[in-house]
Order: structure tokens, then sequence, then C-alpha cells
């Protein structure tokens, strides 16, 4: 009888401390349906994979020194700008403290927007929420609001180095001739903001652009108008579906620039998947590739939450251990009651980042709550992207 | 002279599948009355079914994917017959008409969920033949995306004209309650006419997959409007009509992008339905009203 006693006040002790453990929400948000699906899939399972180490190392420590679990919400906001934002504010109107995303940088754009501008502004009824992008890439977004944050790779800084670097090893090579896909935000600003600035900028001669749509399928002109100028360097700054339609029909057409420049989304598994063998000696620089013990196993853990690693998934695993630092470091409550001050806590935390730790090394912090992320340059061989050469 | 006459042979070869894709639209609308505006989605639906012979038979020749797109749009026509169509009031023309632009996103996110969204390696024939005049040169793959669709199309017009099927789906066409009268089973010649398109735009999609080299969910709306501009232009309900349109848009495109660029393109395209809506409402080839 002594037994069953013990065993029924044991077994209410430990529903106690069960009801009492406490769970940081984290919102996940990206494209989950239509044609960019698998950024959202792949950023999903990355925020699993570390949410469940995290939790398996015991959790995010509060201020009280207790242990609270992370749990993620993972929301679809279909790659367009109205359902972000309506996400946003579901999110902002639930128990989450931050939210990781989005995908697309014409989502990003307008929901950064309806962000307070400036912090501690009363007239400013902007929303007062922590975003901490992994995916929209657009340059300079986090300027818009300063509750806004990004773990992006710096495009600028990295074509800047790719074509200095094509420069010094192939120094016979002068022109460059772009093309681009008009109609996504992140394309067209790498080509024109960043991709053909930075050509000129390291000594090329941009022989001209074709243009294209991103449902667009045939693209018979804008290659043989890419044939006709005959340039060294062949530069395509277009998502996998397009960028494969005009890689083909370069080989149709008998198009073969001496090198081929990609665009950073396209060192993906994707174009492998749609064009290994057209694509092949693609450069592109990234700033992900399972170079090292950490890496590798951060793609073996996201692998099990069925998703892949690439550049833009494994900036959503580097955000959920940014996010456990700062959690800690900023002393959580992690009590409902103390909500809106501990995503203050956490934006503030971030805004105090100078460097972070990130899976290929130190990712330093702007003033202007962006990334400068280390990356690498990865070459498409024999269907797989291998490492061509470390800048850094 | 040479550029234009290049991106008129590539626009108008191109426009083979175009023309498909319209024949699927003005065939139902010949018979039935009603727009399916699932068709570009379960055409781009038959494209992907037929990449799973690749998965049961790894290098498998790409004959053997088209016809596997042939027969699985064939059978997603009948389910889009069977789900939009059969068990819903004819007479309510806006819930025939809801039920397939339902169908159309259905099949879109299936295809989505299913692909994750990935673009797909399409196998092609004879993508690697170019029949070279000087400068002027013509894609072998576009060719044979011509020729296929000119086979369909011919074989289309042998069913339709020297069949009896074809004098059923006729006579439906043009006069359903005397068709019922005479003993014709409207209901099955319906579904016959949905799978018969259904067939086509696996056709369609397959070749659409094989002139790019790689299939994608992308596809779904831009066909579905294409498919919509040429039936409106060919005139609804008629076959040379959509023929004739699918071949016109195709080269019409492909110049305004030589002469205008991509940004204009489509611009150019929607005034040119927009002309045709505005002084000849019927099309190229109207098909006469029935009696009835």
């Amino acid at each position: 009888m002594k037994k069953i006693a013990l065993a029924v006040a044991l077994a209410f002790a430990a529903t106690g401390a069960l009801a009492q453990e406490k769970t940081i929400k984290i919102a996940g948000f990206g494209a989950k349906s239509g044609v960019v699906r698998s950024f959202g899939i792949n950023s999903e399972a990355a925020m699993l994979a570390a949410a469940d180490q995290i939790n398996r190392a015991g959790g995010i420590r509060l201020a009280d020194g207790s242990k609270a679990k992370i749990k993620i919400d993972y929301y679809d906001d279909r790659c367009t700008a109205e359902e972000g934002i309506s996400v946003a504010r579901r999110m902002a109107g639930t128990d989450a403290l931050v939210g990781v995303g989005p995908t697309c940088s014409n989502v990003a754009e307008p929901l950064f927007g309806i962000l307070q501008k400036r912090v501690g502004n009363a007239s400013d009824s902007g929303l007062q929420f922590p975003i901490f992008t992994d995916v929209a890439i657009k340059g300079g977004l986090a300027q818009i609001s300063e509750w806004a944050f990004r773990n992006v790779p710096n495009e600028m800084t990295m074509y800047s180095s790719l074509f200095y670097w094509l420069k010094t090893q192939h120094p016979n090579l002068k022109t460059v001739y772009g093309g681009v896909e008009e109609d996504f935000a992140h394309s067209r600003a790498t080509w024109y903001v960043v991709m053909k600035n930075r050509a000129e900028a390291n000594g090329y001669t941009v022989a001209g652009e074709s243009k294209w749509l991103l449902a667009d399928t045939n693209f018979a002109t804008q290659v043989r108008e890419m044939k006709k100028a005959n340039a060294d360097i062949v530069a395509i700054s277009a998502h996998p579906f397009s960028t494969c339609g005009v890689l083909k029909e370069m080989q149709r057409q008998g198009v073969k620039p001496k090198l081929l420049v990609g665009l950073t989304s396209t060192s993906s598994l994707e174009t492998m998947q749609g064009c290994a063998k057209q694509a092949e000696g693609m450069m592109i620089p990234t700033s992900f590739a399972p170079v090292n013990k950490e890496a590798t196993a951060a793609a073996n853990a996201t692998a099990k939450f069925k998703g892949s690693a690439d550049l833009h998934s494994m900036a959503a695993w580097e955000n959920m251990f940014i996010l456990k630092q700062v959690m800690e470091s900023e002393k959580l409550s992690g009590n409902p009651k103390d909500l809106q001050a501990d995503r203050r806590k956490v934006r503030d935390g971030l805004a105090k980042l100078r460097v972070t730790k990130g899976l290929l090394g130190d990712t330093k912090r702007t003033d202007d709550r962006e990334a400068d992320k280390p990356y690498l340059f990865v070459q498409a061989r024999g269907g797989n992207w291998v490492v061509l050469h470390n800048p850094l | 002279m040479l550029d234009f006459l290049q991106a008129l042979s590539d626009g108008v070869l191109f426009g083979a599948t175009y023309a498909l894709i319209g024949i699927g639209f003005t065939l139902v609308f010949g018979v039935m009355h009603k727009i399916n505006m699932a068709y570009g989605a379960a055409s781009v639906g038959g494209a992907y079914c037929g990449l799973l012979v690749l998965q049961v038979m790894a290098g498998a020749p790409p004959l053997v994917v088209f016809f596997c797109a042939f027969l699985a749009g064939g059978l997603l026509g009948w389910l889009v017959y069977l789900t939009c169509f059969h068990f819903i009031p004819i007479t309510n023309p806006l819930a025939t008409l809801m039920a397939t632009v339902g169908m159309l996103l259905l099949i879109d996110e299936i295809i989505v969920h299913t692909t994750a969204g990935m673009p797909m390696a399409y196998p092609a024939m004879f993508d690697d033949v170019m029949l070279r005049v000087g400068e002027f040169t013509l894609r072998g793959d576009l060719m044979m995306v011509f020729a296929v669709s000119v086979l369909c199309m011919a074989g289309l017009l042998a069913l339709l004209y020297r069949t009896r099927l074809g004098l059923a789906t006729r006579a439906v066409s043009q006069q359903t309650v005397a068709a019922l009268l005479c003993g014709i089973r409207v209901g099955q010649v319906n579904a016959t006419t949905f799978v018969v398109t259904g067939l086509l735009g696996g056709i369609a999609g397959a070749m659409i997959g094989a002139s790019v080299g790689t299939l994608s969910p992308l596809l779904t709306t831009p066909l579905t409007v294409k498919g919509l501009i040429v039936t409106v232009i060919g005139g609804l309900g008629s076959v040379p009509g959509a023929i004739i349109a699918g071949l016109m848009v195709g080269g019409f495109e492909s110049v305004l992008q030589l002469y205008r660029g991509v940004t204009e393109r489509d611009l150019y395209v929607m005034l040119l339905l927009f002309v045709f809506l505005v002084f000849r409402p019927g099309g190229l080839f109207a098909a006469k009203g029935g009696r009835d």
C-alpha cells in the first residue's frame, strides 16, 4: 500500500514538474507552397533539427536558472507579400518570441515596412516583433526597421571577390555577358546592382545582357543575343528553372563561354536535378558547403528532418544557435506575462552582436543589422557542387 | 531580316504546343459550351506522370515517357470530367467554371507537393540536331515537337470527321437535344471528349517539357493563359482556329520579344487579344452556333 502511495506521489510530482517546464516558441515562416516550396521545407527542417539538438542538450537557460525547451511553429507565406504580412501579424499575436524568415525578398521588403522603424518611438505603431531572416537575400533590407535582422550572405562582397579571383586566375578573359530573370526581386537586383557592377569594377567589359521571365519556356532569342556577343564569361542571375532552360538552349545553339557564373541561390539540389550536365563547370559563391565537421553534422541533422542543406537552410540553422546565445545572455524570463519584454530583449541582444559563430567560421555583424558571412566558391562537377576555392 | 525570320520560325515551331493546348480548351467548349480551366494544369500533370516511367525503368527512351504522359493526360482528363462536370449541375455555368479553377489549383499544388517545386529534367528527342542554312537554324527538337503536334491535330481531325465517335461528338456539339433524341449518349460523348483532349494535353505537356528540357509547376499558369488566348483568337469551338491561332501567337510572341524585349512582349500579346475581342469577338474561325 505504501509503495502505491509513493508511486502516486511521485507521479503527481512529475506531472507538476512537467506543468512547470517552460517553452520558448520560435516562429519560422517562408514559402511552403508554390514553386519555391523547397526553400520553406529546407528552412523548417533546419530549424527543427537545430531545436532538437538544443533541446537534447537541455534547452535555453532562463533568468531564474530554469531551462526552457524550444518549440518551432512554421508558417507558410506562399512567397507573396500580402500573405507574408498576414503571417507576421499572426505570429506577433501568438506567444512566439521571434520570427525566422522569410524566403522571398519581395515578402521581406514590405514585411519589414510594417515593423516599428525605430525602437522606442511611441508615435510609431508598427509591430514590435523581432524578425531574423535566413533566406531573403536582396541587399540592404534590414535597414528598413530596427526590429529586422538578417543572417544572409553579402552578395556584393561575394561577387566582388569572385570576379577579382577570376581576373587573377584567368587574366586573358575580358568580357562578361549577363542573363537576368527580370521578374524576380533577387535575381534582378543581383544582376543590375551586384554582378554587373562588380564585373566592371574588376576590369571586365560587360558585353550586354539578355532578359527573360521566371516562367518563360522559350529562350532561343535570348541565347542568340548571347551567342552574338561572344563574351568570355556568361553570368546568369536566375533561379534554377529558367537557368536550366537557358543552359539547355545554350547547349543546343553551341554557346560555350570560357566560364559560367551563376546566382547564389542556384548552388542547390534543384539545379542538379534539372540540368546537371549543362551546368557542369558553373561557378557560384556560396556561404555554405559541408566542408568541416560541424557543417557536415548540421547537414546530416537537417536531412533527418527531410530537408537539404544549402546556403539558405543552413542560415536558419545558424539563426537558431545565435538566438539561443542571445536568449541566454539577455536573461529572458520566459513567462507569458513578460512576452513583449522578452521580445525586446531578443531584439536588443541581436543588435548588440558584433560577431556570431557560423558553420563556415565567424560572421561579422554590421551596424545596419546585416551579416558579413564567410563564403567560398563552388563549382558544378559531375552532378554535385564541389568546393573550388576558399578565398578567406 | 534574318533575325526576324529566325525569331518567327522559332516562335511558330514552339507555337505548335500552344495550338495543342488551345485545341483542348476549344474542343471542350465546342462540345459542352464550358471552359475547362484545369486543362493546362492537367497537361503539365500528365507530363509529370510521364516521368514516373523513369523511376521504374531508369534510362527509358523518351518515346516511352511521352507515351506514358499521353495516357496519363487521358486519365487526368477523365478525372477532371468526373469531378468538375459529371456530378455538378451542368446548367450552372459558374459552378463548373469554378470547379475547374479549383481543380487547376489542386493539380498545381499536388505537383508542387510531390516535387517540392523543384524543376525536373525532361527527356528530349533530337535536341542535339540543328538544321543550318547559312546563319539560319532550325532546332531539331522543336521540329519534332511541331511534327508530333501536327500528327496529333491530324489524328484529332480524322477522329472528328471520319469516325462514328467524331460524328456523335459533332452532333452533341451542334444540337445536344437532337443528339439525345437520336440515341446518342451525351454523357458518354462528353466523357470521351475529355479523355481525348486529355490525351492531347498529355502530349502537349510532354512536348513542352521536351522543348524546354525541364518541367516545373511554374508552367501551369502561363499555359492556361496561353491556351485561353489561343482559344479566343482562334474562335471558341474551332479546332482549325486553335491550330492557326497557336502558331500565330507563338510567332507573334517571339518576334515581339526580339524587337520590344521580354518586359513588353506579353503586353503586346494581350493587346492582340484585346484587338480580337473588340473587332472580331468570334475569333478567326468562330464555330457556327447550333440551332439550340
